[in-house]
């Protein structure tokens, strides 16, 4: 086993391969850019160095930088977590040639898979069906036009390079590709460095399901089954399950084949997963890409299968067998994930940057939150804006669903706007709870709240008359007490029991810590 | 001490007598007795007649600016003014000329302006294209008219509120 690993990343995923570090005693090392010289994952981290300025092109994306601090560091290996440098053959391969190992799959299988064109070439090869739709990246507008029309509208653009919805969009019609090609190009050069895009018909009404794969160095592959990641915004994840509601055995299994036969191809080691859209009317599905990374969904697949993908991520790149076998994976219940963003739902999801001046995170049982914020942070206007990942836990998708009704009901943030009342919503829904999912969920979702505010707001309605009191009423504190501040006077509220006894018991804990003994 | 509060669109009179930890409150004639515990700055715990109330207040108390209030897991938009400091501030919801003025969402970088002064926009048509956390979003025209100002330069960065071009 590795003695130290360095975490080429930020944030909550920054956080969680630290959690892994620390369970197989491996010493953590942290990179942090200058506007993140205080946050949790470095906090957390026995060692830490700044990289560079607060644009991640400056800092998390300059390779040299952060070989040069993992050989300075000693570090043995590095785990790049998701995004950033993660799906980067040329990161992979500079780590490799300064003699480093890094926590992933080849080079060769990164660079196979990393461009969308080749890995629709690698899945057609392996016998899986595909979404027709170019194989080669468009070259130009009369390309794109030519292309459109043999496929028919409505089509999709996506970055060659792409993930995570960027550089990606829908085309309804001739008249909007110009626009559409130019705004897919210029997202996907700025995302990604590389502005090629292509073409994909669409397929209607479909379901995401994605399989996670796991292999060694030794030649062992496993399938850890579906994931549902059919609710999408964006085209971006926001809610993900294992297993689908769909819940097919045969399925799976036919699925999961095909993903174990197209990661064969190119020799995959290490954690990786294959992304399918699925038809519930034909009941067939179609290879849409592998991606060569951990996921941000892999909590569902870890409460499930019990397993922990982190630990096993770094146990494989040291050169152990898998530590389970195909028959030794079952799935136990069912999950469910709701990534928490600083977006604000009630603007069209607009980033909502900003310091995090109350935090309340929930617990409790089935729950579990993958978070990289404290209270006191500052969301930054330069990264990805998912601030945490809250999971549940039940037997059943139902029992998942009340707890996770409850973690979300209790989950509090204060200073900046989150998914979180977005998410209150959909746990919710109708459709939602009956598990119909396809990856126009939110737009119906949408027009249902917008047809009926009524209903919607009815909740609200019940309780509204005396909570817009109580809020009118805490407003009105806040602003006497901002202005009794202003006129130098100091507000103290009487000294109640609670405040007493809770600093009572603090000063105790104070002075059992400074004794040492507990 | 009596204070106007605005929620929902509706102005509100709201009255406070406190005494120590507890509160009586007036909002529009119906009372409220409170127990208040202030938890932290901006944090309070409201009890009144057994219900408890969790609630986080945001923003800068001052008169006449707003402040988002969650109420458990509701949040509210309170704006209180002081009718004492009424004097010479703006009429309640003074408009300006009818001309729209397009503001940055969040801070950000300018990576595309897609009109010029003295273009002619429809209503929901491209102006300017902001990007941040990665993500571009692009600012639409709340109505059809001409652009009359940009103050939007590509590369620029901005900060929320600020404003990029006005169309009339």
């Amino acid at each position: 086993m590795f003695r130290k690993i360095l975490i080429a990343n930020r944030g909550e995923i920054a956080v969680r391969v630290i959690r892994a570090c620390r369970d197989l005693g491996v010493s953590p090392i942290a990179i942090f850019s200058e506007a993140d010289a205080g946050s949790l994952h470095v906090r957390l981290a026995d060692e830490a160095y700044c990289i560079g300025p607060a644009a991640s092109s400056e800092s998390y994306l300059k390779i040299q930088s952060i070989i040069d601090v993992a050989k300075q560091g000693g570090a043995e290996a590095i785990h790049p977590g998701y995004g950033f440098l993660a799906e980067n053959a040329k990161f992979a391969r500079a780590v490799s040639a300064a003699g480093l190992i890094f926590i992933g799959p080849t080079t060769d299988a990164m660079q196979v898979m990393g461009s969308k064109t080749s890995a629709r070439r690698a899945a057609i090869a392996a016998g899986a069906p595909v979404v027709p739709g170019t194989t080669e990246a468009l070259k130009s507008l009369d390309d794109a036009r030519a292309a459109a029309a043999r496929f028919g509208y409505p089509i999709m653009l996506k970055a060659s390079a792409g993930g995570g919805g960027k550089g990606m969009r829908q085309v309804a019609n001739e008249l909007d590709l110009r626009s559409a090609l130019e705004a897919a190009q210029s997202e996907a050069a700025s995302a990604f460095g590389n502005s090629e895009v292509y073409l994909e018909k669409i397929v209607e009404k479909p379901r995401h399901i994605e399989i996670q794969i796991f292999a060694d160095q030794h030649g062992n592959y496993v399938h850890l089954g579906e994931r549902e990641c059919s609710i999408q915004r964006r085209h971006q994840k926001v809610i993900e399950e294992c297993p689908s509601p769909i819940n097919d055995a045969g399925l799976r299994a036919r699925m999961g084949e095909a993903a174990i036969k197209i990661a064969k191809t190119v020799n995959y080691v290490g954690a990786g997963t294959v992304e399918f859209l699925f038809s519930d009317t034909t009941r067939e599905f179609y290879f849409l890409e592998m991606n060569t990374r951990l996921q941000v969904e892999h909590p569902v697949t870890e409460l499930v299968t019990g397993l922990d993908l982190v630990c096993e991520q770094i146990r494989v790149a040291a050169g152990a067998q898998l530590s389970f076998a195909q028959d030794d994976v079952q799935l136990r219940g069912h999950a469910i994930e709701c990534r928490v963003y600083a977006e604000d739902p009630e603007n069209n999801f607009l980033p909502s940057p900003g310091r995090i001046d109350f935090l309340r995170v929930p617990a409790g049982p089935g729950i579990r939150d993958d978070g990289g914020v404290t209270e006191g942070d500052e969301v930054s206007i330069y990264y990805d804006p998912m601030i945490s990942k809250l999971a549940a836990w039940g037997r059943t998708r139902e029992e998942a669903i009340d707890r996770l009704r409850r973690a979300l009901d209790e989950y509090a943030v204060g200073g900046i706007r989150t998914t979180l009342s977005f998410f209150r919503e959909v746990i919710r829904d109708g459709e939602f709870i009956e598990g119909r999912l396809d990856t126009g969920f939110i737009a119906r979702f949408n027009e249902r709240r917008g047809r009926t505010p009524t209903s919607r707001g009815s909740e609200r309605v019940s309780e509204s008359s005396v909570n817009q009191d109580i809020a009118i009423i805490a407003a009105a504190l806040a602003f006497k007490r901002a202005q009794s501040k202003s006129y130098g006077i100091e507000v103290r509220q009487t000294d109640s029991k609670w405040r007493m006894t809770g600093r009572a018991s603090s000063m105790d804990n104070f002075a059992r810590d400074r004794s040492g003994r507990f | 001490m009596k204070l106007h509060a605005t929620i929902a669109e509706s102005q509100i009179e709201i009255e406070l007598h406190e005494q120590g930890s507890q509160v009586l409150a007036v909002v529009d004639g119906r009372k409220y007795d409170i127990d208040v515990r202030i938890l932290r700055d901006n944090h309070y715990l409201l009890i009144s007649n057994a219900q408890v109330f969790d609630c986080v207040v945001e923003g800068r108390p001052e008169s006449g600016s707003t402040l988002d209030v969650i109420v458990g897991t509701g949040l509210h938009a309170v704006t209180i003014t002081d009718p004492k400091r009424l004097r010479g501030a703006p009429a309640f919801g003074a408009h300006g000329d009818g001309a729209a003025r397009i503001v940055a969402p969040m801070p950000g970088k300018v990576v595309r302006v897609l009109v010029q002064v003295g273009d002619s926009v429809e209503a929901g048509a491209g102006i300017a294209v902001v990007e941040a956390m990665k993500m571009q979003n692009e600012l639409k025209s709340p109505k059809s008219g001409t652009v009359l100002t940009i103050n939007a330069e590509v590369g620029a960065t901005v900060n929320g509120g600020d404003l990029l071009a006005v169309i009339e």
